[in-house]
């Protein structure tokens, strides 16, 4: 039984969290920091508790003030979202202990797949491809970096360093020749040591060329496993996913059989309960290798809930209350795709902006929609991530989904604060996007020295005069922008104007 | 009315006059709505709405599927002749730092890494140039705005 659901997160997965509780009729309680009290997702819970502490570590990390928040509020589950606690297998396990319901899989599997370097182990002793690399197991400085130097030999370049405890690209280093290895061990071990408290890394051959492929799986208590399908996500910067899709272009009926196989068997060998994620590389010889398993929800899972008309959320929350999944035979529909609205500065290597979102509005219309935790007037903060909303589309085809987020996102308008949506645009007229022909590689292939907009010289005409009408009307005295926000000196990057092309 | 903006080309001046309800702009043309949006008519036949908000002295225009910022520049202000100062772009941290007072730097070179938002940031030199100050050590805390660094540019 699951009856009330404490969501250990914030932001934009918190709030689909807390939708899902409320429709599936679940009493629900969100946790905030002090900086997110005027956050959207504290509204859309039955009740908030203010978590106590200033850092990220005394609140969203912290394990014993969140327990001790969902005994006092009387909740029987804790869902985590993804990111924060939600891949530590020692909250998973004290949850349990708590006699609450975990939402997602054993502490074991968590343990199992978290650790990268096991995870590796048990995939080859499943029968799962993994990708050439070494483990390192030395946890001295020393010792590690002259382990890595000798394994780089075997390894051979470019070679990849990932962090052990690693995600989302942090910890991660992509090495083209010897010379620079120290350093960029130094770096992803300092990274990883920061931002996980472990600064173990291994070695991966990097396979140029890939796509990155990654199963979506669901597993219940009454002996079902399945895979629903694939999503692309090779279009990433810095090793971050900025764009992606379901199905892959280029997928044949036979790989993704073989693929979702595999992923089933991944999912098994550490007894998976849940919604999980098997990462992989597909070569463009057809040959696919074990990247990671992501034992959490994603934050790609709406283009694969558009496809299949599976609520994964929903099933998360059924699985955990010990019922069966409710999804029969899947068939694929159409086309999804998503693309990430970052507060980024594109033209200036995907820097961070902070910012008031001045004006927010998001596109509307047939096969949009849109996941966010912010809405306008909400400012833009160096405290969390930097992703805003994810904006995805469904169309019946692959071009019509493309041409349907072009219109999206032209009509996306976000004012204040700097973000990525140019340069999303532009994403979709890429020939290789266009193609289907996309790989991991892409971004730094397409724009080595750097994106930069291109803006027709007319239209900067109409907005010199829309800003002269605007300031000569007087239009900044109704100005949506809160009181915050106006004291802010407007752009707030200098490094763009240095490093701004010049048509 | 006249009106100066700091672009990436430069400071810019505009100049709108109002005729009835219509804003002119040489051959361009624009209507404000009811909804405080700008219907926008140039010159070469292209229409559309723009959508504008005022922050600190900058204007953010959405307008045919871009964004612009343009810093406007209140009449009578003194010019800020910044030269190539480097400037924190957000709260962080510094990792290390490269660069020393007198040292001749290449375009691309990392000067710097800062640590903000649990990763690293490599602040760049986007020209070459020599490095005439260095504000801040390893370990040390940065406020956004900041000069962490500063350098002269050689001439191109």
């Amino acid at each position: 039984m699951v009856s009330k659901v404490l969501v250990a997160n914030r932001g934009e997965i918190a709030c689909r969290i807390l939708r899902a509780c409320r429709e599936a009729g679940l009493q629900s309680v969100a946790i905030y920091a002090e900086n997110d009290t005027k956050s959207l997702f504290v509204e859309l819970a039955d009740q908030a508790i203010l978590l106590q502490g200033d850092s990220i570590t005394a609140t969203y990390l912290n394990q014993e003030q969140i327990l001790e928040i969902a005994a006092t509020t009387g909740c029987d589950a804790v869902h985590p979202g993804f990111g924060f606690l939600s891949e530590r297998a020692d909250f998973a396990r004290a949850v349990t202990q708590a006699g609450i319901q975990w939402i997602g899989p054993s502490p074991s599997a968590i343990e199992r797949m978290g650790d990268k370097m096991t995870a590796r182990k048990t995939m080859r002793d499943a029968g799962v491809p993994v990708i050439p690399g070494e483990e390192i197991e030395e946890e001295d400085e020393n010792e590690a970096l002259i382990a890595i130097q000798q394994a780089s030999t075997r390894v051979g370049y470019p070679l990849l360093l990932k962090a052990s405890s690693g995600g989302g690209g942090k910890g991660m280093r992509a090495v083209e020749r010897p010379e620079d290895l120290v350093e960029a061990a130094q770096s992803a071990r300092r990274e990883a040591l920061a931002a996980f408290g472990d600064g173990r890394v291994y070695l991966e051959r990097m396979l140029t060329g890939s796509k990155h492929v990654e199963i979506q799986i669901l597993a219940d208590r009454h002996g079902r496993t399945i895979h629903l399908g694939e999503r692309e996500c090779s279009v990433q910067r810095r090793h971050q996913k900025v764009f992606e899709e379901a199905p892959c272009a280029t997928m044949t009926e036979e790989i993704r059989s073989a693929m979702g196989k595999a992923a089933v068997a991944a999912a098994m060998a550490v007894h998976y309960e849940g919604a999980g994620t098997v990462e992989f590389l597909l070569a463009p010889t057809g040959e696919f290798f074990f990247l990671e398993m992501n034992t959490r929800i994603q934050v790609e899972h709406p283009v694969t809930e558009l496809v299949t008309g599976v609520d994964i959320v929903r099933e998360q929350l059924r699985i955990a209350a010990g019922e069966p999944m409710s999804c029969g035979d899947l068939n694929l529909r159409g086309h999804a795709i998503e693309v990430r609205l970052y507060a980024e500065d594109a033209s200036n290597n995907f820097l961070p902006a902070i910012g008031p979102l001045a004006v927010f509005r998001p596109p509307e219309g047939p096969g949009i929609r849109l996941d966010t935790g912010v809405r306008q007037g909400d400012d833009v903060t160096p405290n969390y991530d930097p992703m805003l909303a994810k904006l995805i589309v469904w169309a019946p085809s692959r071009v019509e989904a493309l041409q349907r987020m072009r219109r999206a996102l032209d009509e996306f308008v976000v004012l204040g604060t700097i973000t990525n949506l140019r340069f999303l645009r532009e994403l979709c007229d890429v020939p290789d996007v266009i193609e289907g022909s996309t790989d991991t590689t892409m971004i730094d292939r397409l724009w080595p020295n750097g994106w930069s907009a291109s803006i027709p010289v007319e239209l900067e005409d109409g907005a010199l005069m829309a800003a002269a009408v605007s300031e000569s009307s007087g239009l900044h005295h109704q100005s949506p922008s809160n009181a915050q926000g106006t004291e802010q000196s407007g752009p707030l990057s200098p490094f763009m104007t240095l490093n701004r092309r010049y048509p | 009315m006249l009106h100066q903006f700091r672009t990436a080309q430069g400071d810019i001046e505009v100049t709108v006059a109002k005729q009835g309800d219509v804003w002119h702009l040489g051959e361009h043309q624009a209507i404000v709505e009811d909804d405080g949006r700008l219907s926008i008519h140039l010159s070469n036949g292209m229409k559309g709405y723009a959508t504008t908000a005022k922050v600190g002295d900058v204007w953010w225009v959405h307008f045919e599927g871009h964004t612009f910022c343009l810093e406007r520049i209140e009449p009578g202000a003194s010019q800020s002749g910044d030269g190539g100062g480097l400037i924190a772009p957000m709260p962080g941290k510094v990792l290390e730092v490269f660069v020393e007072i007198g040292q001749s730097v290449e375009a691309g070179e990392t000067l710097m890494v800062l640590e903000a938002m649990k990763m690293e940031h490599r602040i760049l030199a986007s020209n070459s140039g020599e490095i005439t100050g260095v504000h801040f050590a390893a370990g040390e805390q940065v406020q956004q705005g900041s000069v962490l660094l500063e350098m002269v540019e050689d001439e191109a």
